[in-house]
C-alpha cells in the first residue's frame, strides 16, 4: 500500500529538498515510521523524545484534519498526508 | 424585533460635547461592525489631506459585534485613524479588556474627534461620559497611568492610554491597554495630538443581543469546538514565544537590518530558551488560551526586568536587526516599550536602521550621543528605546519611522530604511516567504504581517492551497484569499490566532446573525464579499490620499540583495517579478494597472459613492 507524504518547506532541507515522499503503512503512524527509516533526521523535528507527536504539528489525510487521532488514524492507498505547523503569527 | 446594528459614541475634545447615535440598517448589512465600522466611518468623516496628528484627524476605537459574552477570542479592539507614519489609512489591533468593557457601557465604537486645550482624559460610564483633567497623569508611563485610573475609579474600570512616546508624537506610538498594545501605524500619537491620555470605562457585564438565546446556544459549540482544537492547545502552552524556532530554521528571521534569515545564534533564542525565564500567563476577555507569556529576568544586567511577552514579533525586534542572542535584553526592551507607549516593531527595527547606518560610517558616535552600536551588542539597543520613546539626542530622530529619519540623515542612509509606505517591515523575511511580502506590498497599513498572513509560505497551511513560498506572480490568488479573509474576520476583530481555530466561517457568520439579527451573515460567501468590500474601501481612502501604484513596493534591498540564511535553505533568494506580482494582484483584485479599484468593481462592491473621490483613469 502506498501512501505520500507532503513535506511542508521548513523539514524539506531534512529531505534533501524532496518534497513528495512515498510511503508504505495502514496509519499515519506507520507511514512516519517509513518515512524516517527514509530521512533519520526527521524524527527530531516530528516527535518529542518520549515519542509523540510535537504539539505544534497538525496533520491533513487528503485535505482533512486528522486531529485528535493523528497518528492512528487509518489510512489507505493512495492517500494523500500533509504536515502543518500550526503557529500563525506573532 | 429591531435589529441590533450597535451604538456609538462621539466626543468632541475642542467643544466638549458627546453625542450618542446609532448605526443604520445599511450600514450594518455592509460592513458588519469591527474594521467594516471603521472604514466606513473614517472615510466617511475625514476630508482628504488632513494632517494626521492635526485636529482635524479622528481616532475610532471599535470593538466587534460578538465582544464582551462567553464567545472565547472576540473581545478584542483596534483603533483606526489616518496614520502619522504612513500618511494612509491605519488600523492598529489589541487584546487585553478594553473592548467589552466598551461594550459593556453601551458602545461598538467611540469617535475621537478635535484636541482638547490641555490634558485630559474620556471616563465613560453606563450613565454619560466625562471629559475630566489629566494633568496628574501626564508624563507618567503606562503603568503609571493605569494605576492612578483605577485608584480613581475602582477596580471595575479598564482604560486605554498612551505613554511619554504618545504625549511626545513618536509616529510608531501606541495604544496601551493592561499590557496589551495597538502597536502599529502610530494610533498613539493621533491620541497625543488630541491631548488625550486615556479613556476609561467603569461598568459591569451588559451586553445587548438580538436573539440571546440562539447565540448563547451558539457560543457553547463555539467555546467547545476552540478548546478541542490543535491550535488552542499549541497557544496555551506557548503562545507565540517558539515560533521563531521555525522562522530561523526556514532562513526567514531577518537578521541584521534584512540581510541574512537566520540568525547565527537562533539556538539561544528558541522558544524552551523563553520557557526558562516565564513567570505566568495572560489572556484576554473571555478567552482561555491565555497565550499571553510573562517573562521575568532574575539576574544579570536586566534583573528585574519583567514583561507580559516578548511575544515572536518583539523576541525577533530586539535580537534579529542587532543580532543579540541575549533574551533578558530583549525581555527588557519589550518592558520598556510597553511603559513608554510604543511599537516594538518600528522601534526595534528602526534601531536596527541606526546600527547598520552606524557599521557603515553614515551614523558616528557623535551623532549617537556617545553610543557605540555595534552588532551583538544589547545595550545600547535599551539605551535607544528609551531615548526614542523621550526624544531624547538621535532618539528624537529616529522616533520619526525609518523612512523621516533616513530622509533628514541623507547621505544616502535611504537604501538600509526597510519599510512598505513608511511602516517597517516585521519579523518574516519576504525573500524566503514571498506571498508574505507581497502581503507587505499591497496591505492598506503598509508592511504588517497580519494584514494577511501568508501561513501557506511559512508554515505549509494548505487553504485555499499550498504555495510555493519562492513563487511571486503565481500566488498574487492566495495574497488576495489572505487579505480578504482577515478584513472579514476582522468585523469581529476575531483574534487572529483564534480565527483559524475551527470555528469560522460557519459558525462565525451564525454567531453574527443572532447577535445583529441579520440572516444574510450566514452565507460564507457573503462574508467573503464583505472582506472584499472593506478591503476596497480602505484602497479608495489611500487613493483619495494619493496613494498608488508608486508606492506599492518593497524596500529596494529585497528587490537587488540576495538574502543570505547561513544554514538554511532559500539563500540567494531575491524578489525579481514584482511588477508581474502587481500586474496579476491588480487584475484579479479588478483595478486599474496604476492600482486604482475600477468603477465597475467598486459599483459591484456597493461603493459607488466612492467614485467621485478618487480619479478612475481607466474602467
Amino acid at each position: 500500500m502506498s501512501v505520500e507524504i507532503n513535506i511542508p518547506t521548513f523539514l524539506q532541507h531534512l529531505t534533501s529538498d524532496v518534497k513528495v515522499v512515498d510511503v508504505k503503512g495502514r496509519t499515519v503512524g506507520e507511514c512516519f515510521a517509513d518515512l524516517i527509516k527514509k530521512y533519520p533526521q526527521l524524527k527530531a523535528r516530528l516527535y518529542t523524545k518520549r515519542g509523540r507527536l510535537l504539539k505544534s504539528l497538525n496533520v491533513f489525510v487528503n485535505g482533512e484534519s486528522v486531529y485528535p487521532e493523528t497518528l492512528t488514524k487509518p489510512v489507505n492507498d493512495g492517500d494523500i498526508i500533509q504536515i502543518v505547523y500550526v503557529v500563525i503569527g506573532g | 424585533m429591531t435589529l441590533n446594528t450597535g451604538k456609538f459614541l462621539r466626543v468632541n475634545l475642542s467643544s466638549g460635547e458627546t453625542a450618542e447615535e446609532c448605526v443604520p440598517e445599511q450600514i450594518a448589512v455592509d460592513f458588519i461592525g469591527g474594521r467594516g465600522y471603521g472604514i466606513r466611518y473614517l472615510y466617511q468623516e475625514l476630508a482628504p489631506g488632513v494632517e494626521p496628528l492635526g485636529e482635524q484627524n479622528k481616532l475610532i476605537m471599535l470593538n466587534g459585534p460578538l465582544a464582551g459574552n462567553t464567545a472565547q477570542a472576540v473581545s478584542r479592539w483596534m483603533s483606526i485613524t489616518k496614520s502619522p507614519l504612513t500618511g494612509a489609512f491605519a488600523r492598529s489591533v489589541c487584546g487585553a479588556d478594553f473592548g467589552a468593557w466598551l461594550k459593556f457601557a453601551g458602545y461598538e465604537f467611540i469617535i475621537i474627534e478635535g484636541k482638547a486645550e490641555k490634558p485630559v482624559y474620556v471616563h465613560l460610564t453606563r450613565d454619560g461620559c466625562q471629559i475630566l483633567d489629566a494633568g496628574k497623569i501626564w508624563g507618567k508611563d503606562t503603568r503609571e497611568a493605569q494605576q492612578w485610573l483605577v485608584q480613581q475609579h475602582g477596580r471595575d474600570t479598564r482604560m486605554a492610554c498612551i505613554g511619554p512616546a504618545g504625549e511626545r508624537l513618536v509616529k510608531y506610538a501606541a495604544i496601551v491597554s493592561d499590557r496589551r498594545t495597538a502597536g502599529r501605524c502610530g494610533t498613539g500619537a493621533v491620541m497625543g495630538s488630541k491631548n488625550l491620555k486615556a479613556i476609561a470605562i467603569t461598568a459591569k457585564r451588559n451586553v445587548q443581543l438580538y436573539d440571546p438565546e440562539t447565540y448563547n446556544e451558539l457560543a457553547k459549540q463555539q467555546v467547545n469546538l476552540i478548546r478541542n482544537s490543535i491550535g488552542f492547545q499549541h497557544h496555551k502552552e506557548w503562545g507565540t514565544t517558539s515560533t521563531q524556532d521555525l522562522t530561523n530554521n526556514i532562513g526567514i528571521y531577518p537578521v541584521r537590518n534584512f540581510r541574512y534569515g537566520q540568525h547565527i545564534d537562533h539556538e539561544k533564542l528558541t522558544g524552551e530558551e523563553y520557557r526558562k525565564l516565564r513567570t505566568g500567563d495572560m489572556g484576554c476577555y473571555s478567552c482561555a488560551a491565555r497565550c499571553g507569556k510573562v517573562h521575568t529576568v532574575t539576574s544579570g544586567v536586566y534583573a528585574g526586568a519583567h514583561s507580559e511577552g516578548p511575544e515572536y514579533e518583539s523576541i525577533w525586534a530586539f535580537t534579529g536587526p542587532i543580532e543579540s542572542n541575549d533574551i533578558t535584553a530583549s525581555i527588557a526592551a519589550d518592558q520598556l516599550c510597553d511603559d513608554l507607549g510604543m511599537d516594538t516593531i518600528s522601534t526595534g527595527s528602526c534601531i536596527g536602521f541606526a546600527y547598520e547606518l552606524y557599521e557603515k560610517g553614515l551614523l558616528t558616535k557623535a551623532d549617537t550621543d556617545g553610543l557605540e552600536l555595534t552588532y551583538g551588542n544589547p545595550a545600547p539597543m535599551v539605551a535607544l528605546v528609551k531615548k526614542i520613546g523621550l526624544r531624547e539626542g538621535i532618539g528624537d530622530v529616529l522616533a520619526e519611522g525609518s523612512m523621516r529619519a533616513a530622509a533628514s540623515i541623507g547621505k544616502g542612509a535611504e537604501a538600509y530604511a526597510i519599510h512598505v509606505k513608511g511602516l517597517e517591515l516585521p519579523a518574516y523575511e519576504p525573500r524566503g516567504a514571498k506571498s508574505q511580502g507581497y502581503n507587505y506590498v499591497t496591505a492598506n497599513i503598509g508592511a504588517s504581517h497580519c494584514y494577511g498572513y501568508a501561513g501557506q509560505d511559512i508554515f505549509g497551511g494548505i487553504e485555499p492551497r499550498p504555495t510555493d513560498r519562492f513563487a511571486e506572480a503565481e500566488n498574487a490568488d492566495v495574497v488576495i484569499y489572505n487579505q480578504d479573509g482577515t478584513a472579514w474576520k476582522e468585523t469581529g476583530i476575531i483574534c487572529g490566532f483564534a480565527g483559524n481555530w475551527d470555528w469560522v466561517p460557519d459558525l462565525y457568520g451564525r454567531m453574527l446573525a443572532a447577535a445583529r439579527g441579520i440572516a444574510r451573515f450566514t452565507d460564507n460567501d457573503y462574508l467573503w464579499q464583505v472582506g472584499d468590500r472593506l478591503f476596497n474601501l480602505e484602497r479608495a481612502f489611500n487613493v483619495r490620499e494619493g496613494f498608488n501604484r508608486r508606492q506599492d513596493t518593497l524596500p529596494q534591498r529585497l528587490l537587488t540583495e540576495p538574502l543570505h540564511t547561513r544554514e538554511a535553505p532559500g539563500e540567494g533568494q531575491i524578489v525579481r517579478h514584482q511588477d508581474d506580482f502587481l500586474d496579476r494582484y491588480y487584475q484579479l483584485r479588478g483595478w486599474t494597472k496604476e492600482g486604482i479599484p475600477t468603477p465597475r468593481k467598486l459599483k459591484e462592491l456597493g461603493l459607488g459613492f466612492v467614485l467621485d473621490d478618487i480619479a478612475v483613469i481607466s474602467d
